[in-house]
């Protein structure tokens, strides 16, 4: 990858925090430095509880952390970052066009206006004809499109992803992540991706990396370096087991030392 | 329709099959409206063993009253204009002083839920204005506002408001943390966070807090017309008990109770239309 503006730059970002039950002062993460260029796919995967939703929401704006320091490149028209949650974050009291336009309204943008804009959006995650349905009427995977198309709308520099799949059943997971790439490669957005799933990562991303239990830490930035666009075979391609096998083996080594493990 | 049973049309191997499973149970034959209609039946039932009754000699018609006599009591009341006033007063101080309430209730609510500390200090004053039941204040209320309207608006109000601000509350306080996160991430202004995330997540609440407010609020009507009042279905009620005539006191009983109910009929539909949104629960 050639030298290229950053549209985030994470510097010494350390959090911690204190437990309420127990008054103990602990520590999320330990410290994070990541910088990702401009058009590039970012996963971070780790053991549960390494603090990568953390650094999600540090990154997001939703926690401050203790020490350390975000950039994001500023956007001149639409949102510096939208985050696509995990799951429920849809309000079920509006259409899916309301839900869409949401984050336009959040911006001032008059109700006529941002439901005209989320359309384009409603179609390139292909919910075409669901505008006016309510999320209950909705299944997972649509759900989860739309959650997508919303982040989408305010057209972000960065887009936060925190494991918009983990509720998803595992066929309608996968089809997801070929919907992403497809919707990546429209939209050309910068993609911050949290997952506990490994194949998901690697699957999907430019660059996975590798973070510790906690109190979290990066241990490795791996480059992917399959061939684009990809399709579901490159899971079972040599290739592709090798990347699994290279992270699993990271990870895995955290889980027998992690506090878990010991418990 | 009721599945026919008849086999006669089927190869030998699909009866054979057909008598492997079960059969289903057979559907019943569906009634349009059922509820409405069996509960048509129940109080017919009741009315007519209520009638029978009384002409058996099983009871006093001079202390239970009976169907018939109520209706000619009512025939009566109705024909010579004695009824409206009375009817014209509880409506009045009922549509009043829940009014009010719903006036000032909701938006405390909704006030006390949003602003935690504010709510830490109220909460234990309106505990206590909860448990007590209001219907003990009505003389100091009699005191402060004499015995015309004023005094009911105020037992009304007073009936209705704890529950709807209590109501109120609750449902502000039910907003689920992850719809405010959403708001939040995609800079929301605490206004736009309110109404897009507080309100319609309190809607129910409050639904339901109109719900049994009004009934209090009824309740209200009706004992500050049985303790001070010259006007209304309670102090007609009142009045028809003090002169022992039980059809009247059963006729203004039953006002108030299809009042109630028509009033339910009205915030059910009311709670429908917010509730759009949701799955139909049936």
């Amino acid at each position: 990858m050639t030298e290229q503006a950053l549209a985030l730059r994470a510097t010494g970002v350390r959090m911690e925090y204190r437990d309420p039950a127990t008054r103990e002062r602990l520590t999320a993460i330990e410290r994070m430095d990541i910088e990702i260029p401009e058009g590039e796919f970012v996963s971070i995967v780790g053991p549960s509880g390494c603090g990568k939703s953390t650094f999600l929401k540090i990154v997001n704006g939703l926690l401050p952390a203790t020490e350390g320091e975000i950039e994001i490149k500023h956007s001149k028209g639409g949102s510096d970052h939208a985050m696509v949650f995990q799951d429920s974050s849809l309000f079920p009291w509006y259409s899916v066009q309301r839900n869409v336009a949401y984050g336009l309204a959040c911006r001032g943008v008059k109700r006529k206006e941002a439901f005209a804009r989320a359309l384009p959006f409603i179609k390139l995650v292909g919910l075409e004809g669901f505008e006016s349905k309510y999320p209950y009427q909705l299944s997972g995977g649509m759900q989860q499109r739309a959650n997508l198309a919303r982040a989408l709308t305010v057209d972000p520099e960065l887009l936060l992803m925190d494991e918009p799949f983990a509720a998803l059943d595992a066929q309608t997971r996968e089809l997801m992540q070929v919907e992403l790439i497809r919707i990546w490669s429209e939209a050309q957005k910068t993609v911050l991706f949290i997952t506990h799933q490994i194949d998901e990562a690697i699957f999907l991303s430019d660059r996975v990396i590798v973070m510790s239990a906690r109190p979290g830490r990066i241990l490795a930035d791996i480059t992917i370096e399959l061939p684009r666009p990809r399709d579901l075979d490159i899971k079972r391609t040599p290739r592709f087991v090798e990347y699994e096998e290279q992270i699993w083996r990271l990870i895995s080594k955290q889980l027998s030392v992690g506090p878990e493990a010991a418990a | 329709m009721a599945a026919q049973t008849t086999t006669s049309g089927l190869a030998p191997s699909e009866q054979q099959a057909k008598r492997r499973h079960p059969q289903p149970p057979r559907m019943r034959r569906s009634i349009k409206n059922e509820p409405l209609v069996f509960g048509i039946i129940g109080f017919v039932v009741v009315l007519i063993a209520w009638e029978a009754a009384i002409d058996l000699g099983m009871a006093r018609a001079s202390l239970l009253s009976s169907p018939t006599r109520i209706w000619s009591a009512a025939v009566t009341d109705f024909g010579n204009g004695a009824l409206w006033p009375h009817i014209a007063t509880s409506l009045l101080e009922w549509t009043v002083g829940f009014a009010l309430a719903i006036v000032v209730g909701i938006p405390l609510g909704l006030i006390l839920g949003t602003f935690r500390r504010i709510g830490m200090i109220v909460d234990p004053l309106l505990s206590a204005l909860y448990a007590t039941p209001t219907v003990a204040l009505v003389p100091l209320i009699i005191l402060l506002f004499g015995i015309g309207i004023g005094a009911k608006f105020a037992v009304v109000f007073l009936e209705a408001l704890v529950t709807l601000t209590v109501s109120t509350i609750t449902g502000v306080k039910s907003a689920d943390p992850r719809h405010l996160e959403t708001a939040r991430s995609f800079g929301a202004s605490r206004w736009l966070a309110f109404t897009s995330v507080t309100l319609p997540s309190s809607v129910p609440f409050i639904v339901t807090g109109l719900r049994i407010g009004a009934g209090r609020a009824l309740v209200g009507v009706i004992v500050a017309e049985f303790i001070a009042a010259n006007v209304g279905i309670g102090f007609y009620i009142s009045l028809n008990g003090n002169l022992l005539n039980a059809s009247r006191v059963m006729l203004g009983v039953l006002l108030v109770g299809a009042f109630g109910v028509f009033v339910g009929i009205v915030i059910g539909r009311i709670q429908r239309y917010f509730d759009r949104w949701r799955p139909a629960i049936r």
